[in-house]
């Protein structure tokens, strides 16, 4: 297994390699604007020149690559052309509040959907069709509008919680989680919705499949059998897609990042692709990349500890 | 609808731009009359503004509502008061000699840095020596200057190579900012900066792109001028996230969309309505017709610009904040005048029979480029040029390759909201050659001798006359379509009052006072 973890790291590196020197390059032909971009308006062609060249623009798009890549293999991600701050540690900042939204929702999505998922497929009747009822109309309705609602109820009518900003939770844990609260319950709402109607459609499978009625014949509890072996079984398919949800979740929160002002990990990348700031947008993608291939690799490994049929390695 | 105030400096009218724009687009949320709790404290000023601020060097001080952030911690030489007049600052005094190339300021004494140094003119040296040598905005902005000289230690001596009139606009902003000269060397200048401003970073407190912390300097020689001992600068690019703010009380100040107006009206808040902060205008770039021809032609040029109905553009799409305008300057400037809105009514029989007597009876085709920011405006230009039969064709353009798009001259004519500011600055990113405000490098020799009367004179009497001749040629040569100034709506809490009139154009936080 330890081969196999080695192997999907390295793997992972050449792919973060491809990935950060193919969005170089697409970045490339805009270097011209993103100087511009810098610079203002107003300004002549003669300065844009300059200033291309005070930033090293100028040279072989190649042998930027390669001295970014050899910083970065050096820990250097260098500086953004904007802010002037150092990238590594900015894209970690903006990564951490962005986590720290984006786990405590997956961790009360994977709560409220198995539960609701596994009652909906082993009880069925009244609770099935409440389930599903709720599950299509979390689908349906947007985030963006159940945040405007929330901040209406309970930040400007009641005042419970702020309406916008974030308090990071090693400066003050109980700030920390009102300042997230109306933010994860607007991103909990679809990814719950998602997970629960998955979980409830594996469950059913795994309850009709004829193993779970040997078990039953041999007098073993429905609890469990429901919680011991289908939801063990029916946990593989759930688990690729909340890592799929992980990872729509990093850039996808970025609306509620500009609704609630949360200086997060989707809206610095918005704002970094808009403005051209090539560092930062080459740290944002060596730190996704990563990312991704972690969650992958983890997601195979539960995978294979969760049904040993699974496993790939 | 309503703007983010508007720059000093050239480079931040596309960000006054982006605002406008992203005010424009976005959507309006929730209704109440709820009442927002009083203000955090008259101690504390609490403001959002749409984007953080860029470096703290001063070579990279840009304009637009970051400034709220740096000019609060740097002195610059002059300043712009809320009536739009240039005072002293930290130059207690500034003198012309009688042919205009050598400007002379008297520095205040007794003033330090932060960290403890004097402010005196060997570092104001410094900082003018570092902006006009680095290549970026401010080096263009001080190209007119050949040297600076520290005469003594309170006395800096400018060296022009030619009279500019525009320069001394452009030393009340970011371009004279003084760091001290110490920290400028060092490498963390960009996020740590070391002057002598009415506030310090206080960097604790401050997470970089998103919240800004600035504490008042007791020791600061003009205290009196700055009311609030804390000042809270919240990026907040969603307009929405302001209002809700504001009606919770977690903001005291903030411009906001002008439908929000009422609603945070009736919530017991205060607006200050500022009809006019930028212009959104079409530029007929191609004034040679070297790329289309028909805007080689005057007559297509005021054919064009008799094709917006500007009253009526200015109550549906900017429901009232804002006025009908045929000219770029600011209504409450002295280049304005009232006289030259009435030059081209909306007539668009009479601009097709322009049309028709300039060759183009049928109308002609034009592609122009299309930004994500003026993306809300585009259906109501394009309909009022295609009712006079000039169809338009937008091209997609990346935010990020606006300024090279238009600078590069491929657009003959294209849509643009740009910042108000003084007279001087407006005349000089218009007509600067090569520029994308000026791509096709238009000049004129009656022009010319307007901006060199305008340089050269000693009188501001006479150099206010100069500046309304030029207003006066570009409206009636039809150099620009200006459709309609796009006004902002200051929202503050009780206790708290905007000071500004829409006289001036700069962005400063002494704009803000205290009130029962």
């Amino acid at each position: 297994m330890l081969l196999y973890v080695i192997r999907r790291l390295v793997s992972g590196l050449v792919l973060a390699v491809l990935v950060t020197l193919i969005t170089f390059l697409l970045l490339a032909p805009s270097f011209d604007g993103i100087v511009s971009n810098r610079i203002g308006i107003g300004v002549t062609s003669e300065a844009v020149r300059a200033l291309k060249a005070d930033m090293g623009l100028d040279r072989p798009v190649l042998v930027q690559y390669l001295d970014w890549l050899s910083d970065a293999v050096r820990g250097d991600l260098g500086v953004s052309f904007f802010s002037g701050e150092a990238v590594g540690h900015t894209v970690g900042q903006h990564l951490g509040v962005t986590l720290s939204i984006v786990v405590v929702t997956l961790l009360l999505t994977v709560a409220v959907s198995v539960t609701l998922g596994v009652l909906a497929a082993s009880r069925g009747g009244a609770v099935d069709r409440i389930t599903q009822a709720a599950s299509l109309t979390g689908h349906l309705v947007p985030n963006l509008l159940i945040a405007i609602a929330l901040v209406y109820l309970l930040a400007i009518r009641l005042k419970l919680l702020p309406a916008t900003g974030f308090t990071p939770v090693t400066e003050d844990p109980a700030a920390w989680a009102r300042s997230i609260t109306i933010p994860v319950i607007a991103l909990l709402v679809a990814s719950v919705a998602g997970l629960t109607a998955q979980v409830r459609g594996t469950m059913i499978d795994e309850l009709r499949k004829d193993y779970v009625r040997t078990l039953r014949t041999r007098g073993i509890s429905t609890r469990a059998v429901v919680l011991r072996h289908a939801l063990r079984n029916a946990a593989g398919p759930a688990l690729t897609v909340l890592s799929f949800e992980f990872v729509a979740l990093l850039g996808g929160a970025l609306i509620v990042e500009k609704v609630f002002a949360i200086p997060g990990f989707g809206s610095y990348a918005f704002d970094a692709s808009l403005q051209g700031d090539v560092p930062v947008i080459m740290g944002i993608t060596l730190f996704a990349v990563l990312l991704v291939v972690t969650i992958n690799l983890a997601v195979d490994l539960v995978n294979g500890w969760l049904n040993p049929k699974a496993r790939i390695f | 609808m309503s703007i983010s105030p508007r720059p000093l400096q050239r480079r931040s009218r596309i960000l006054t731009a982006t605002a406008a724009a992203a005010l424009l687009m976005t959507a309006a949320c929730g209704g109440g009359s709820d009442s927002p709790d009083a203000s955090p404290s008259a101690e504390k000023l609490a403001i959002a503004i749409q984007a953080p601020p860029s470096s703290f060097e001063v070579t990279r001080l840009d304009g637009g509502q970051a400034a709220y952030v740096w000019a609060s911690v740097y002195d610059t030489l002059l300043y712009t008061d809320e009536k739009g007049q240039i005072q002293p600052n930290a130059a207690e005094s500034y003198t012309y000699s009688e042919d205009r190339k050598t400007l002379t300021f008297k520095l205040r004494a007794g003033m330090a840095f932060s960290s403890g140094a004097p402010v005196n003119a060997a570092a104001a040296k410094a900082s003018l020596d570092a902006v006009r040598t680095t290549p970026g905005l401010g080096q263009s902005n001080l190209a007119s200057i050949d040297s600076v000289e520290a005469a003594d230690d309170l006395t800096v001596v400018v060296k022009l190579k030619e009279p500019d009139d525009s320069l001394v606009p452009y030393l009340a902003g970011g371009s004279s900012a003084i760091a001290d000269p110490a920290a400028m060397k060092q490498p963390d200048a960009a996020t740590n900066p070391v002057a002598s401003g009415p506030y310090t970073l206080d960097k604790g407190a401050t997470v970089s792109g998103s919240s800004y912390t600035l504490k008042k300097r007791e020791d600061y020689w003009n205290a009196a001028a700055y009311p609030f001992e804390t000042i809270q600068v919240k990026v907040m690019p969603d307009r929405a996230a302001v209002v809700n703010a504001l009606r919770a009380g977690e903001l005291n100040a903030g411009s906001v969309d002008s439908s929000q107006v009422e609603t945070l009206k009736s919530a017991g808040l205060r607006i200050e309505q500022i009809k006019a902060s930028s212009v959104a205008t079409l530029f007929l770039a191609d004034r040679e017709g070297d790329k289309l021809e028909p805007l080689g032609d005057l007559k297509v040029r005021q054919a064009i610009n008799m094709a917006f109905d500007r009253a009526k553009l200015v109550q549906t799409v900017l429901r009232g904040t804002g006025m009908p305008t045929a000219q770029l300057f600011n209504p409450k400037g002295r280049a304005y005048d009232a006289a030259l809105d009435e030059l081209y009514p909306y007539d668009p029989a009479a601009a097709k029979k322009l049309l028709a007597e300039a060759g183009y009876a049928q109308g002609f085709e034009v592609t122009m480029p299309s930004f994500v920011t003026t993306k809300p405006l585009e259906p109501v230009i394009a309909q009022s040029l295609a009712d006079i039969g000039v169809k338009v064709t937008w091209e997609s353009v990346p935010l990020q390759q606006q300024f090279t798009a238009l600078g590069s001259a491929k657009y003959p004519m294209y849509f643009g909201i740009y910042g108000l500011d003084h007279d001087p600055l407006l005349v000089d990113t218009y007509t600067a050659p090569g520029t994308p405000t000026n791509p096709f490098k238009s000049a004129d020799p009656e022009l010319t001798k307007l901006i060199g009367d305008a340089d050269k004179a000693g009188d501001p009497a006479e150099a206010d006359e100069a500046y309304k001749k030029i207003n006066q040629f570009f409206v009636k040569n039809a150099w620009f379509a200006p459709v309609m100034d796009i006004g902002m709506s200051w929202v503050t809490a009780k206790g708290i009052t905007y000071l500004g009139d829409g006289s001036s154009a700069a962005i400063s936080i002494r704009y803000f006072g205290t009130s029962d």
